[in-house]
């Protein structure tokens, strides 16, 4: 269980979203709450296109909602009568392709943050960004561009470029999946080990239960389109985990307690013929 | 200790490279050279291979078995200590310069079957076939640089890159480094049948069989002569100085019209593509105007600017303009919303956004427009000296025809085409330099 | 994401836009009638200070007006021989534009499929390339018998160009999983390049195509006023809406300069369109993303 940390608590309240492509309404996100604890590791399951995807949207400040209301430390991001947050440095995204600048250096993409921000001088941003290169193992390609590096270093990179600015939540969406299996083990015990130090709150939205399970507190597994919760599972296995997690007695228990409901949600969408948002 | 060689059979070496990356990406052909420089050697549970500090000689593959790899702290790895299974490669010092003691202590765990190859000969034959040894080394940088932090080792790859190209890669001209891979290849040997094919035919058909309709034309060795002459019969040659009147005429008229369009175009775009309002006020009259054909415009022009040279230069520019201002706003839709949501969440302002996302990610583009725009500023130069000049290429190609100087129209065509290439290189130059990330990005990628 | 089929805020703004690009520019023609007023000396001044003319706005003073351009166009579509220009005009573009794609074509994925050629062809076509087609006005008139087929011979070498550069790019530009994808089922050399390269290559020859008929209709246009003293019926109809715009412009009415400009204009847009169109056809797959 993650210590108590102060920030970046959010309460997910009977949220609706309602697409409105030729007049046709969908429904993406069917009265969906969800409460995410401060400093937690909350893992969002569920199949392609059932909708996930529009929740972080919707927290990130990109799309609007149609009814409910999300909450951030207590302080509204979006309702009903406000239903676009404001995209702010307290709730960072890292994309599912990486939105890494391809025209900046690495050690610019990570210091952009504050620059922009203007609050430190530029020698302190570029001590700051090189010491956090640094601490995740980055050092040595800081003036080197996204293009020149692996896909799993820039991965790392990204999320060196959100902590940088001391974000209260990092929302995460499908960042590994372009990932083959060996570099995803990697950039898992890298990311817990970056959490380790910063203690962020984590909304991680992902296909694999695996992923979900190793990496979670909490693990939301979401129904097929329109989405909301179907069960919640609290990962119980202690932190800090290393990859012997993942052939523990614990990991295969909690694993055949949700595979089938993930399953279920799985085949539904097949049939449903969703294509991946 | 070492067991004894065992003879190399080249297909199972072929099968075992195939499954081993770096060694995937490369030829058939490149990989039997591989293998007559290797050998496979099996070693038992607690045999040292090497030693810390040991010569580094050979590359090793692991085909079966387990073999530990643990590294030297001052390596600084990420992971000092690794497992290593079938497929894995290791002991890669051996390709370093500056290494060439080991790094590590490797011993095998579980008995294990190994192929060695030679370090020296294989970068002579990486070195020998610049295509492979590009993209296996880049592949062996990016292996390493997953697992280790030392930037001696990164700088040591990056001059075995050096080594195999006559150009430094860092702040290297690309141009060169095509130039310098396309003479190795039988690219130029070709292009020599092409252009021997091509002027040959020229020659016999005007001036030696005579053929109906081309023994009008001005045959090739006239032209020529024309050309070279210290006093050419028409008044136009490399040594008179009427020629290069004409050329920088053209050449200036072109560079004011596609600065002028450069200048109002970028921005146009730019706007165009950031805000929809801009866009849905000004398009519609842009795409009205932009179906008339440039020549169309030419005695209005005449009409509207009294001096000619404005309206050359006009006409020149309205083409530019054009083209410029599309490609422009089609490389700010082109850029991923992805960039600047990221952007957005950092914490930037509207203005921060437009100055470090958009116009550095529709820089492509642009500079894809600047080419387009400056070929189809020669296109209508051209025309508008045609027409209506009194000095410059295209009036030089009107009046020669209306003269009856045939050989001087097609020197006036070849030097038109030569001019025309190096001004858009020229652009291209420039756009290759400011879009430094694009090149290494395209080097990296083994292209 | 909401999108309706019509979005009637952007119509309405580009209608708009339109209105009062027109609106001004009947104002800025007029500008002889008004500019004189009293209110407007140091304009004028300021005018004569640049090196202007002081009695009308600059560029846009010396062009008719949009009313005088559309009272000339009443006049004009009685005319048969307006009619006749389009007529030629439209002939020449299809004659010159068919022949470009006809030979293009082939020679595109020619150069595309076969490394041999490409490193012969290539090289000469791309040398020959930057010379603007109006340049080969003159050496092509020496070449051909008749004025006719040296301007279909120029227009042709305007498209051609465009054509097989984007062949060739398109056809390199196929993902290499598509080959790898028919040879692991077994296809023959001619299977591929009848079922992978041409389909694939076909959004590209589009672009091209469509690229290649803006090209096409300006050297048309300007092939017609090069040649302009040429045309041997005399009168409006002769030489094509080139010629038209030419000889209106040597016979003093300026409004019919503008009128020809239009036609033009509107030509080539149903020219563009047409092609879209038929590309569209022919390509069904990218209509669905």
């Amino acid at each position: 269980m993650p210590q108590a940390a102060a920030r970046g608590a959010i309460r997910i309240d009977d949220v609706v979203k309602i697409y409105d492509p030729d007049g046709a309404a969908v429904m993406a996100v069917d009265h969906c709450s969800l409460d995410i604890e401060a400093g937690e590791i909350c893992m969002i399951v569920g199949p392609s296109g059932c909708g996930k995807t529009t929740l972080l949207n919707a927290i990130a400040g990109f799309h609007e909602i149609t009814s409910g209301t999300i909450t951030l430390d207590g302080e509204i991001l979006c309702d009903t009568a406000h239903p676009k947050a404001e995209p702010g440095s307290d709730r960072i995204v890292v994309f599912q392709n990486g939105a890494l600048f391809p025209w900046k250096t690495n050690l610019e993409n990570v210091a952009f943050g504050p620059t922009m921000q203007g609050e430190l001088t530029r020698a302190e941003v570029v001590e700051k960004a090189m010491g956090m290169m640094a601490d995740a193992g980055l050092a040595g390609v800081e003036h080197n561009f996204p293009g020149e590096i692996s896909s799993g270093m820039r991965r790392r990179v990204e999320i060196v470029r959100a902590l940088m600015n001391d974000p209260k939540v990092l929302l995460l969406d499908e960042p590994y999946r372009a990932l083959d299996s060996l570099t995803k083990s990697v950039m898992h015990e890298a990311l817990l080990e970056i959490y380790y130090k910063n203690k962020v709150t984590i909304f991680f939205i992902t296909h694999d239960l695996e992923e979900a399970i190793f990496l979670g507190h909490k693990v939301a597994i979401m129904t097929t389109r329109p989405c909301k919760p179907k069960k919640i599972l609290i990962v119980d296995i202690p932190h800090p985990r290393d990859y012997s997690a993942l052939t523990s007695k614990r990991f295969r228990e909690l694993m055949e307690e949700t595979n089938e409901a993930v399953h279920e949600e799985a085949l539904k969408a097949f049939e449903a013929g969703e294509k991946e948002g | 200790m070492e067991q004894a060689k065992q003879p190399v059979k080249t297909e199972v070496m072929l099968d075992i490279f195939k499954r081993t990356m770096p060694f995937q990406v490369v030829s058939d052909a490149m990989l039997r050279k591989i293998a007559a420089v290797s050998w496979r050697v099996t070693y038992e549970p607690g045999a040292v291979i090497y030693d810390a500090g040991d010569k580094a000689d050979d590359i090793y593959i692991v085909v079966s078995g387990k073999i530990e790899h643990a590294l030297e702290p001052d390596v600084q790895a990420r992971r000092p200590v690794q497992t290593l299974k079938a497929g894995d490669v290791f002991g890669w010092a051996a390709l370093l310069e500056k290494f060439p003691a080991r790094l590590a202590r490797a011993i095998c765990i579980e008995r294990a079957e190994v192929v060695r190859i030679n370090g020296d000969e294989l970068l002579r034959l990486l070195e020998s076939d610049p295509d492979a040894g590009d993209v296996v080394m880049s592949r062996f940088a990016t292996m390493i640089r997953q697992d280790y932090t030392v930037p001696d080792l990164i700088a040591q790859l990056r001059s075995i890159h050096r080594k195999l190209h006559a150009a430094d890669i860092q702040g290297m001209n690309p141009t060169l480094y095509r130039v310098s891979l396309w003479l190795k290849s039988p690219r130029p040997y070709l292009m020599l049948i092409g252009f021997a094919l091509f002027l040959g035919f020229w020659y016999l058909a005007v001036e030696v069989w005579k053929l109906p309709r081309f023994r009008e034309m001005p045959g090739i060795t006239g032209v020529i002569k024309e050309w070279i002459s210290k006093d050419p019969t028409y008044g136009l040659s490399l040594y008179t100085p009427e020629y290069y009147e004409h050329i920088g005429m053209s050449v200036w008229r072109v560079t004011q019209a596609f600065f002028l369009a450069t200048i109002l175009g970028v921005p146009f775009g730019l706007f165009l593509g950031w805000s929809k309002t801009f866009k849905e006020y000004l398009f519609p009259v842009f795409e009205t105007l932009r179906p008339i054909p440039i020549l169309a415009w030419v005695p209005l022009a005449i009409v509207m600017f009294v001096a000619t040279e404005s309206a050359v230069i006009y006409l020149t520019f309205l083409a530019s303009f054009y083209a410029t201002a599309l490609n422009t706003m089609l490389g700010v839709d082109s850029i991923d919303e992805s960039y600047i949501r990221a952007a957005d969440c950092l914490g930037a302002s509207k203005w921060q956004v437009f100055r470090h996302v958009i116009v550095p990610g529709a820089l492509p583009f642009i500079f894809t427009g600047l080419q387009i725009s400056v070929g189809v500023s020669w296109f209508s130069l051209v025309a508008a000296e045609m027409v209506s000049g009194q000095y410059g290429l295209g009036y030089v190609i009107n009046t020669s025809y209306t003269m009856v100087r045939y050989p001087t129209i097609v020197i006036g065509m070849i030097t038109l085409g030569a001019v025309g290439y190096i001004t858009s290189a020229i652009v291209r130059l420039v756009g290759d330099y400011l879009m430094q990330w694009r090149l290494r990005e395209l080097a990296m990628g083994g292209r | 994401m909401a999108r309706r089929k019509f979005d009637t805020r952007s119509i309405t703004r580009g209608v708009i836009s339109i209105v009062v690009f027109v609106i001004l520019w009947e104002i800025g023609s007029r500008s002889k009638q008004w500019l004189g007023a009293d209110i407007f000396t140091p304009v004028r001044d300021a005018l004569g200070a640049m090196g202007f003319k002081k009695n009308y706005l600059p560029w846009i003073g010396a062009v008719p007006a949009p009313t005088e351009v559309l009272q000339a166009w009443a006049g004009v579509i009685t005319d048969p021989s307006y009619w006749l220009s389009w007529y030629k005009s439209s002939l020449r573009v299809l004659a010159g534009f068919t022949a470009a794609m006809l030979i293009g074509i082939p020679f595109g994925l020619l150069l595309a499929v076969n490394r041999t050629a490409f490193g012969i062809g290539f090289p000469v076509f791309e040398v020959l390339r930057p010379i603007p087609p109006l340049a080969w006005v003159p050496a092509s008139i020496i070449f051909w018998p008749t004025q006719e087929l040296s301007i279909a011979f120029v227009t042709f070498i305007g498209a051609f160009y465009t054509i097989v550069i984007n062949v060739v790019g398109g056809a390199k530009s196929i993902d290499v999983r598509y080959f790898q994808a028919a040879q692991s089922m077994g296809s023959s050399k001619w299977d591929i390049f009848r079922r992978i390269i041409l389909p694939g290559t076909l959004p590209s020859i589009v672009v091209g195509a469509a690229v290649g008929m803006g090209i096409t209709w300006e050297v048309v246009v300007a092939a017609e006023m090069i040649s302009g003293g040429g045309s041997q019926t005399g009168g409006t109809g002769g030489g094509g809406l080139g010629f038209f715009i030419w000889n209106s412009y040597v016979g003093g009415s300026y409004q019919q300069i503008v009128v020809g400009m239009i036609s033009i204009g509107i030509a080539g847009f149903i020219s563009s369109e047409l092609l879209r169109t038929l590309g569209k056809y022919v390509t069904p797959w990218l209509r669905l993303r």
